[in-house]
């Protein structure tokens, strides 16, 4: 009877250091994914749930929460790509935002081009803005990319100075910069230095014409 | 009999409500800055009050922040898809 209960004791034990262990994988996975995606490395989230297995680190992991709550985050400090300030109010689809001027202006005028998966457009600063959308409606600055997984409208690029932008209008099919999810939160980001975009599922390379 | 019986049922009255007390009190000092990390990143607050679940509840905020898309834009230098032009 004593060896039974003991063994039920120490099955037990095993079975809460499983799922204690379990846990603690989950928890420094998830707070990896969590500190990268603020802009941290994240090896200081999975170092954070890792202190909870010393003697006074769930103390320190809980002061490191406060820290990283309250601190600046990398993500906040600068913008995917530089240049493109965010509007006021995150650049809801509708009339072209106001482009804020440019920290530098280029003085390399030439067009520009996006070509790939059979598309080839090409577009200069004549306007301040272009449509990017999936079927056209004949609207001047529209640049139509025919194809099923980009939005009606997908994005707007923006000229001013020589540069170029790129706003997001939220599109399900999603918009990429060099691999860099754009979202419409992120408002007219600077291309003027990218190669290829995505949207939805057409892969575009970025050149001057 | 009967006072020991009463003597019991009290402590255990006690007992459950001190684990609650504590609780919530763990349960506020997480909520406070998960809180704002959970704006920061684009969700309601009120997903903080996960916290208030046992044990579960902070693997549930925890799982949202790091495997939902942030409305107000990640940082992240890593795992982005890559581009083949």
């Amino acid at each position: 009877m004593m060896g039974f209960d003991l063994a039920a004791l120490l099955g037990a034990l095993g079975l809460g250091s499983a799922f204690a262990l379990v846990g603690v994988v989950l928890a420094g996975w998830m707070c990896w994914r969590i500190a990268d995606k603020a802009g941290l490395p994240g090896w200081t989230g999975l170092g954070a749930i890792l202190l909870t297995l010393t003697g006074i680190g769930s103390v320190v992991s809980l002061i490191l929460l406060w820290v990283f709550a309250f601190m600046r985050w990398p993500r906040d400090g600068e913008p995917a790509v530089a240049g493109f300030v965010p509007p006021p109010g995150g650049g809801a689809p509708g009339a072209p935002p106001a482009l804020p001027p440019p920290a530098k202006a280029l003085s390399d005028r030439r067009g520009w081009k996006l070509t790939g998966n059979g598309v080839a457009l090409a577009f200069d600063d004549a306007q301040p803005a272009y449509l990017l959308t999936g079927e056209g409606r004949g609207a001047p600055g529209e640049l139509v990319v025919a194809d099923p997984s980009v939005g009606r409208p997908h994005a707007r690029l923006l000229t001013a100075s020589g540069r170029l932008g790129l706003e997001d209008l939220g599109a399900p099919g999603g918009t990429f910069i060099d691999g860099a999810r754009l979202l419409p939160g992120h408002g007219p980001r600077d291309i003027t230095a990218v190669r290829a975009l995505k949207l939805g599922n057409v892969v575009l390379a970025l050149s001057r014409s | 009999m009967w006072t020991l019986i009463a003597w019991l049922v009290g402590l255990g009255t006690f007992f459950l409500m001190a684990l609650l007390v504590v609780h919530v009190l763990v349960a506020l000092v997480l909520i406070v800055p998960t809180w704002r990390i959970c704006e920061r990143a684009g969700y309601s607050g009120l997903l903080s009050l996960f916290h208030l679940l046992p044990v579960l509840g902070s693997f549930i905020v925890m799982a949202v922040l790091a495997f939902g898309d942030w409305p107000n834009g990640e940082g992240r230098a890593t795992a982005s898809p890559t581009v083949r032009p």
